[in-house]
């Protein structure tokens, strides 16, 4: 959409710097990389790598000190507080290891919350259908406390995705689950992918990792290794092209 | 350059009505978050709850209090006034004392103001001495006037007869008695007819005043009255200063009957234009208004002094709602995270915080009613009064406790960073 070379998110040199008492700390020195329309990618590595620094830049949630981040052929490495909360609100959907669904107040309403910080109309209906698609329009006058561990994450899918955002962000979104809920989750993620939807998923499961497109290894700060491992493009990923090779 | 401030508000005005009405969904969460910590938030809204309480409560009883005087003055008729010698300091100063009222005056205003129904002089003393047999009531206040004086201030007898024209003309030694008196000489009704003894001259006692009960420290009934011609020739030196109470012709005439009084009197003093009268007038209808003025002027002193009480309220909400940011950092971050800006966190925790003191305020107002009907409950108290404005003050009063105790946690929560919030255990 109007960019050069197609990348929703391109990372240019990507840097960031803490500075931890008198001990600066950097926690990525140089990351430079593409991810397009409709990827579906893990960012993988061990704790002190710099994949939740990563995750967080990626997010807006997070502005970094050196190198340059466009998404969707925007610049968005120095913007203002409110205009980072806005494009988390419309182009980033999270989702949490921990759910973070707030308690006493039902699932609908969890999932318009997003909606309501936007102040987009039909706001019922349209977390109504994005309940749907994780199958729990059912569930959606019940509270996070009379649902279950996969229940409150598909309710947080749901929440994610209640904007139509750009990309989905999830952070070990499975850590908390056993392995058959887990399955569950990742078999939303994959029914997603298959709609067109971009996901990154931050995980140290290979298992997870194994299910993705594409996984970024990502060691000291640098990335270590890039893989696809597409066996079949999806749909989108094929119309796209098509249009490309037309154009 | 005056209209900037003016013009600046009006726009600020379609902003505030968007902030409000988008706000619905902030006042919903603060109710569930304050349902969810009822406890907690009944024992935080208790400062505020108390500080309201105490303002209706304080409030409503000077108010009470201030009505019950009004009345009692107001049911001595609003049409008459008191006109009494005046020395102004300066006049005194100069050593200028001079008789400043005498029967001559009072004469010629009877003769000259066709605005009066009624007129009286009033020769008092308080140190009249009266005995009747072996009893003896010594410091007793003696009132000398005509016959108007019951009308005037309508304080009638309700045994015998009250004195008339001519008792006034022929200066009668009879007298009339306050019930109080009748306990000082241990007598009872039958005292009507008998003789006493007041300042050695012998009265005979022809009626009883009705009961009037007590005027703040002042008993009135206890007083006896004597035609003011009697009193004058008792007390010689009385006669240097009279005041007098008049009473105009009807409602419509008082201001009227005020200028003939002080016209004549003026004249008859040799008062040069800007030199200043040497009498006073009172005017009832001017006293009743004054005294609503200071009772307006007093509850309010009352019930700003009480309002400080807010802000011992104030400071518990403060203390509460920082703790609870503190507890909700996770929430927070997740907000941040969905799109919510650092104005929409600030607007969710002080819409918190205002509705949480709005609610004491709320509950502060109907326990002050409550205090308010308890107290009248005894049979001795006056009817309370809570007027709408001290409800409304005390609600928008709490409101604003909010705003300023909440402003800061609200801050606090706003400027947390995400990343922070939801590493946040």
């Amino acid at each position: 959409m109007g960019d050069t070379n197609g990348a929703l998110i391109e990372l240019i040199g990507l840097e960031k710097t803490y500075r931890v008492g008198t001990e600066i700390v950097r926690a990525l020195r140089g990351v430079t990389v593409s991810i397009h329309e409709n990827e579906y990618v893990a960012i993988m590595g061990p704790s002190g790598s710099g994949k939740s620094t990563l995750m967080n830049i990626v997010g807006c949630l997070d502005i970094p000190t050196g190198g340059t981040f466009n998404l969707r052929g925007k610049d968005v490495s120095k913007l203002s507080q409110s205009r980072l909360a806005r494009i988390r609100g419309r182009q980033i959907g999270f989702v949490f290891q921990s759910f973070e669904l707030l308690p006493r107040t039902t699932a609908l309403k969890n999932v318009q919350l997003p909606l309501l910080y936007a102040q987009v109309s039909h706001q019922r209906k349209r977390a109504l259908a994005a309940l749907e698609r994780v199958s729990l329009s059912d569930r959606a006058k019940h509270r996070p406390n009379q649902l279950s561990g996969g229940q409150k994450q598909r309710v947080a899918i749901a929440r994610a995705l209640a904007q139509e955002p750009d990309i989905i962000l999830a952070d070990e979104p499975t850590g908390n689950l056993d392995s058959e809920t887990g399955e569950e989750i990742m078999t939303i993620f994959d029914s997603l992918h298959a709609d067109g939807q971009t996901i990154i998923i931050v995980t140290h499961e290979e298992s997870i990792a194994a299910r993705c497109r594409r996984v970024i290894r990502l060691k000291d700060g640098l990335i270590e290794s890039d893989e696809r491992r597409g066996d079949s493009l999806p749909q989108a990923e094929v119309s796209r092209a098509v249009s490309l090779a037309a154009s | 350059m005056m209209l900037r401030p003016i013009r600046w508000l009006l726009r600020l005005f379609p902003w505030m009505i968007s902030v409000i009405l988008r706000n619905g969904q902030n006042v919903i969460t603060a109710f569930v978050q304050i349902w969810a910590n009822k406890g907690r938030s009944i024992l935080t809204t208790l400062g505020i709850i108390i500080a309201v309480t105490s303002i209706i409560a304080v409030v409503s009883f000077v108010q009470g209090f201030g009505n019950f005087i009004t009345d009692m003055v107001r049911g001595y008729g609003t049409q008459f006034m008191v006109v009494r010698p005046y020395t102004p300091p300066e006049r005194y100063r100069a050593g200028l004392g001079r008789v400043t009222l005498d029967l001559s005056d009072i004469e010629a205003v009877r003769v000259e103001c066709d605005a009066l129904s009624r007129l009286t002089p009033f020769v008092y003393t308080g140190e009249a001495e009266v005995v009747y047999g072996s009893e003896k009531a010594e410091g007793v206040p003696m009132r000398g006037v005509t016959e108007d004086y019951q009308t005037i201030r309508n304080f009638y007898v309700d045994a015998g007869r009250f004195f008339g024209p001519v008792d006034v003309e022929t200066a009668a030694h009879v007298v009339v008695l306050g019930r109080t008196l009748l306990k000082s000489l241990q007598c009872d009704e039958s005292i009507i007819g008998e003789y006493v003894y007041i300042g050695g001259a012998r009265f005979r006692v022809i009626g009883l005043l009705q009961r009037k009960g007590s005027f703040g420290p002042e008993d009135q009934d206890e007083t006896i009255m004597v035609p003011y011609t009697t009193a004058i020739k008792l007390y010689p030196d009385l006669r240097k200063s009279i005041p007098f109470l008049v009473e105009a012709d009807g409602e419509g005439n008082i201001d009227k009957a005020y200028g003939q009084i002080t016209r004549v009197l003026r004249r008859r003093h040799s008062l040069q234009a800007g030199q200043p009268d040497d009498f006073r007038i009172d005017r009832q209808d001017q006293m009743v208004r004054q005294f609503e003025r200071v009772k307006t002027v007093a509850s309010s002193i009352l019930a700003g002094i009480v309002s400080i009480s807010l802000v011992v309220g104030g400071v518990g909400i403060m203390n509460i709602m920082l703790v609870s940011v503190t507890e909700r950092t996770r929430e927070i971050g997740l907000r941040k995270s969905v799109g919510g800006r650092r104005r929409d966190i600030l607007l969710q925790f002080l819409t918190e915080a205002v509705v949480l003191c709005t609610i004491g305020g709320l509950i502060g107002v109907g326990f002050g009613f409550a205090i308010s009907y308890l107290a009248s409950l005894h049979p001795n108290m006056v009817e309370l009064d809570t007027p709408w404005w001290s409800v409304a003050l005390a609600l928008a009063f709490s409101a604003g406790a909010g705003v300023i105790f909440g402003i800061i946690p609200a801050f606090k929560a706003a400027v947390i960073h995400p990343i922070d919030a939801m590493r946040h255990e």
